[in-house]
């Protein structure tokens, strides 16, 4: 040491040396001891041009400083030159060196630096799995320095790497920040349903990923974990893939591997898998068979393997409907709490709690109540809360409950943590047809020679409120009790003693023929050395000889009931787990529990939501219809067209759209044919075929990729539809590339239940060099379920006075452009007519600038409504009323608002 | 996530040591002997290769003299943990063609090379072992 730290005084030390030495304090510290040189000479190394020696230097800086420590602050420059320099090698060594010690500051310099790495085209892919985890310690120090929301698209999309270790780093990646930011996230669900596809069952994946015959496990463990962090997927075919990918898993499962490693990476993904199922449907047949599996497991010879059946067996009974097929195996699981491992025993018990119910809570407590006396010490406080809680919640008399819990505490003793008397007390208290039984229960169990101090403080308590009820039994008269309770009274720590003193206060009211007993007491204890006993002691004291009573009798007054509360126990136990990185997706216990967990998380995301959305609402909406409506709001008849507009609930926050004269073009255009081209832009092109068929719908999306590269990354999605009124599936997946000048074909399946507003919008993003998304609405109208009826006049206007004004007329006037010549284009008019649905009816109106039209909308769950028009354009003052009447309200809002923006333009179209 | 990696031999002595959660030194020891009292004196054939430690679990593998131990969080998946462990000690066994205790010891700065390209910011990065190899093998040519 001392020769080292002569060296380093030496100013013409040689960066070899250097390295030497700095390499020799990093032995010594490694072998324990304390090392307070070289700090300094660490961080000059780590400004060397040499790799081995910045590697060195980096080590040490790694090794030897703590995140929060002042030198630190020292490299953070070098660091952020490594990271900027075009040199992979120097590039991953700074990103080790922020994956091991970053810090806030870190965060904050750095997160961009390692953010860009992650997504420059040019990183190689050691580098971007490593800026992916490096980016993954910065945003668990600080999340927020990290605009998690804003990165989300462009790091799913990494998601779709050909190398299967980048998309390993950017899934871990993904996992955190998706927690946190469920729906700028959500595009990873679809992700990770393709990646599992692909992994289990068209088996594409380079062969160095396998693992002993297993795809990559790691990574399909990380995504079938990622889906469970979603509530399961309202699209049926993507769920129909997933389904496919669950059993695929399961039927794996049935030939037994021939080695340990092959086994345990299958077994992994399997349970893996289970929780998955068991998340998506508890009652779906997959899980059916998964319980069998579970049952064969935990009666295995394998220990991990029995541990694993248990843990599973209970996330199962924490979410199934039905408890009866885990009580099948109840003895298996009663006797894996004899196991040999600890760990075991340990599940066993978590099991046995989450499957307890009323029907057997008398046998698991009576199980458990007696494995107690024997079980590990570790184990016996979570035991005793978890014996408390069953038998609280279960209890079928009060009692057994009484019998149980004076039981438990005398087995278990000092494990009882304070909660469990407190909510005996409670209990009692609140229960008046108890209060005699526990009363009477208690002094049996003070009776005997030893009893440990809790249950002298329920006795204390209980015999004091209550003891008067049962005073005239034989062998429980006043002194008894009083004799009961006071040769404990020694044993007793100061609290305990003080709370006895309450109880002979109590009786001196209830008792008078003992009252010189309890009055010697107070004298004696007026001379203790504990001040908290003495003034008690001296006040009671002065209480119970006064003269009169009535003061007494006032401050005995029976305690009033608990207000009732929040279970103290729950709280406790709650309170041990906690502090892990990965979200819960369940708890252990009940499904009541679970539920309950649930609504308070979702409590949670619809306050939040909430806010989302009145910030949204303003910039994003459905912009487009409702400006044009406000604007024409000419004779103030338009109201009734508003409300109908407006959205009274938004469903998800729309992004905001894409929008140029074009895309408009290209939009208003599909909105009367079915087939056209929707969108295009230099790099794809985007077009649109389509067929109605009553309220159901196709529409084939065929997506060209015009570049000389490849399309990576795709991913189309529909939202801002109400999935109740509009349901909307791809038929596949869409397959994540489109090769070089090639077309790709999406068939979208489209259900329409009930009018709907608007239209969804297409959400489209790809990776060519950089990331584009491309959000257009989708031409997808209600109008598109339309069907023309012809009319007689006198049909015609027996229906339209039928319907009647409004509500279910809706109206409005609006200006129009004429045409060159100076007339109103009826030719145009026609066309938007016939476009949206309606056949037009020609003999009704004797003035032939006017239309009327006539059409019938379907709806699968909301049957049909008819719907009758009628366009009347003024050349003079140019001007057009529209109205439109139907048998629903709001149809004919929502057509008045399809109708009036084309009409209302001129284009050419 | 991971939050420590301990390799211990049967004595209690510590052979390579990465923490993935900021603990100061003292924690750092009172966790090397906390650890190791758990894991050693259990039966190797009759219990499983999980224990439960303060909020965490440890996964722990023996090899020969040696137990690999990695501490990770009370619900993540025990078995892709256990295999990383076998996943890690092949890289380690083929880098040093058959890898020992000593190898540990005086190599430590390439075990630590090593430990980074295969776990960071406690979390697996690269689950292909010759994807490791290849890529320790460049950085070799590089000293």
């Amino acid at each position: 040491m001392a020769n080292i730290r002569r060296q380093f005084k030496d100013p013409q030390l040689s960066s070899y040396q250097r390295k030497k030495y700095v390499a020799k304090l990093i032995f010594v510290y490694i072998l324990g001891y304390k090392v307070d040189v070289g700090h300094f000479e660490a961080a000059n190394l780590v400004t060397s041009n040499k790799y081995t020696e910045k590697q060195i230097g980096y080590l040490a800086m790694t090794l030897m400083l703590h995140e929060h420590s002042e030198l630190l602050l020292m490299v953070v420059n070098s660091i952020k030159k490594d990271l900027e320099e075009n040199n992979e090698y120097n590039n991953c060594l700074a990103l080790h060196a922020i994956a091991n010690v970053g810090s806030n500051e870190m965060a904050e310099t750095l997160g961009p630096s390692v953010h860009r790495l992650l997504i420059s085209p040019t990183s190689p892919n050691f580098v971007k799995k490593k800026a992916a985890l490096t980016l993954l310690r910065l945003y668990r120090k600080y999340p927020e320095v990290l605009p998690a929301s804003d990165w989300a698209q462009r790091i799913v999309s990494i998601m779709d790497d050909d190398d299967l270790g980048v998309v390993v780093s950017v899934t871990s990646l993904v996992m955190a920040m998706a927690q946190d930011h469920l729906d700028a996230f959500s595009f990873c669900y679809q992700k990770a349903v393709d990646r599992l596809h692909k992994l289990v069952i068209d088996r594409e994946y380079t062969a160095t990923y396998a693992y002993y015959r297993i795809p990559s496990p790691w990574l399909q463990v990380k995504l079938l974990r990622l889906l469970q962090y979603y509530p399961p997927s309202i699209d049926p075919t993507v769920l129909d893939v997933l389904q496919k990918v669950l059993k695929a898993i399961l039927n794996n499962s049935v030939e037994v591997a021939s080695n340990v490693q092959q086994n345990n990476a299958q077994n992994a993904v399997l349970f893996e898998a289970i929780g998955l199922a068991i998340h998506l449907d508890a009652t779906s047949p997959i899980v059916a068979d998964a319980a069998e599996l579970l049952a064969r497991f935990i009666s295995s010879k394998e220990t991990n393997v029995r541990y694993l059946g248990l843990d599973t067996m209970a996330h199962l009974a924490a979410r199934a409907d039905s408890l009866y097929s885990i009580k099948q195996h109840q003895t298996t699981i009663i006797n894996s709490l004899r196991d040999k491992d600890v760990s075991v025993r340990r599940r066993a018990l978590d099991l046995l709690y989450s499957m307890c119910d009323t029907d057997n809570a008398e046998i698991i407590v009576g199980e458990l109540l007696r494995y107690l006396r024997v079980a590990d010490y570790g184990l016996r406080e979570e035991m005793v809360l978890k014996i408390a809680i069953s038998t609280e919640k279960f209890a079928t008399s009060y009692k057994w409950y009484i019998d149980t819990i004076l039981q438990l505490i005398s087995s278990a003793g000092d494990h009882v943590g304070e909660e469990v008397w407190y909510r005996v007390v409670q209990i009692t208290t609140n229960t008046e047809n108890l209060q005699e039984y526990a009363a009477r229960a208690i002094f049996e169990h003070l009776r005997q020679p030893q009893c440990h101090e809790s249950l002298v403080k329920i006795g204390g308590y209980i015999l004091g409120e209550y003891g008067h009820l049962v005073a005239n039994d034989p062998g429980l008269s006043p002194i008894e009790q009083f004799q009961a309770l006071h040769t404990k009274s020694p044993y007793c720590s100061a609290p305990t003693r003080a709370l006895l003193l309450t109880t002979y206060i109590k009786w001196v009211n209830v008792f008078p023929e003992i009252k010189h007993h309890l009055v010697n007491v107070f004298e004696r204890y007026r001379y203790v050395l504990d001040a908290e006993l003495q003034q008690r002691a001296c006040e009671y004291y002065a209480v119970a000889t006064r003269e009169t009573d009535d003061l007494l009798q006032q401050m005995c007054e029976e305690m009033p009931p608990f207000p009732p509360r929040e279970s103290t126990l729950l709280n406790r136990l709650n309170k041990k787990h906690g502090d892990t990185e990965d979200g819960r997706v369940w708890v252990v216990g009940g499904k009541e529990v679970n539920e309950e967990r649930e609504k308070a998380k979702l409590r949670k995301n619809t306050a939040d939501q909430a806010g989302n959305t009145a910030a949204n609402g303003n910039a994003s909406g459905d912009v487009p219809d409702l400006m044009s409506l406000a604007d024409i709001d000419l004779n103030g008849q338009s109201s009734a067209s508003g409300v109908s507009t407006a959205p009274t609930i938004v469903y998800a926050p729309k992004p905001v759209l894409d929008s140029s004269p074009s895309i408009d073009k290209w939009y208003e255009k599909l909105c009367m044919s079915n087939d056209g081209i929707l969108y295009e832009n230099t790099s794809i092109q985007m077009g649109i075929k389509s067929e109605y068929h009553g309220h159901l719908g196709r529409i084939a999306l065929y997506v060209g990729n015009k570049m000389t590269v490849p399309l990576t990354s795709f991913t189309a999605t529909v939202t801002g539809h109400n999935p109740d009124a509009l349901s909307i599936t791809f038929a596949k997946i869409p397959s994540n590339t489109i090769t070089s000048r090639t077309q790709a074909q999406h068939v979208i399946h489209v259900e329409n239940k009930k009018p709907f507003d608007g239209s969804p919008v297409l959400m489209i993003s790809y990776l060519a060099g950089s990331l584009t998304t491309i959000n257009i609405q989708l031409p997808l109208l209600v109008t598109k379920f339309f069907e023309g009826v012809t009319l007689s006049q006198t049909d015609f206007f027996e229906r339209w006075k039928l319907i009647g004004g409004p509500p279910r007329e809706a109206q409005v006037v609006f200006p129009i452009n004429l045409d060159e010549s100076g007339n109103v284009d009826i030719a145009k008019n026609r066309k938007i007519l016939l476009g949206h649905g309606f056949s037009l009816l020609s003999d009704v109106d004797p003035n032939p600038i006017n239309l009327v039209g006539a059409g019938v909308l379907h709806t699968s769950s909301a049957g049909k409504v008819g719907c009758l028009l009628r366009v009347e354009p003024n050349k003079v003052a140019k001007l057009c009323r529209l109205t439109v009447r139907s048998t629903s309200e709001e149809v004919a809002g929502q057509v008045l608002a399809a109708l009036q923006k084309p009409l209302s333009k001129n284009s050419a179209l | 996530m991971i939050r420590f990696i301990l390799v211990q031999n049967r004595q209690g002595k510590t052979r390579l040591s990465k923490w993935y959660a900021p603990f100061d030194d003292d924690e750092k020891l009172r966790i090397r002997g906390e650890v190791h009292r758990l894991i050693a004196p259990r039966d190797q054939k009759h219990q499983s290769n999980f224990v439960e430690y303060r909020n965490y679990k440890v996964v722990y593998r023996r090899y020969a003299g040696l137990f690999f131990c990695l501490c990770v969080d009370s619900n993540d998946n025990e078995l892709a943990y256990l295999e990383a462990i076998h996943l890690f000690v092949e890289v380690l066994d083929s880098f040093f063609e058959n890898v020992c205790e000593l190898d540990l010891v005086f190599n430590f700065y390439k075990v630590y090379a090593i430990l980074d390209e295969v776990f960071l910011a406690g979390e697996i990065e690269e689950t292909s072992k010759e994807v490791v190899l290849a890529r320790l093998e460049e950085l070799e040519k590089l000293e």
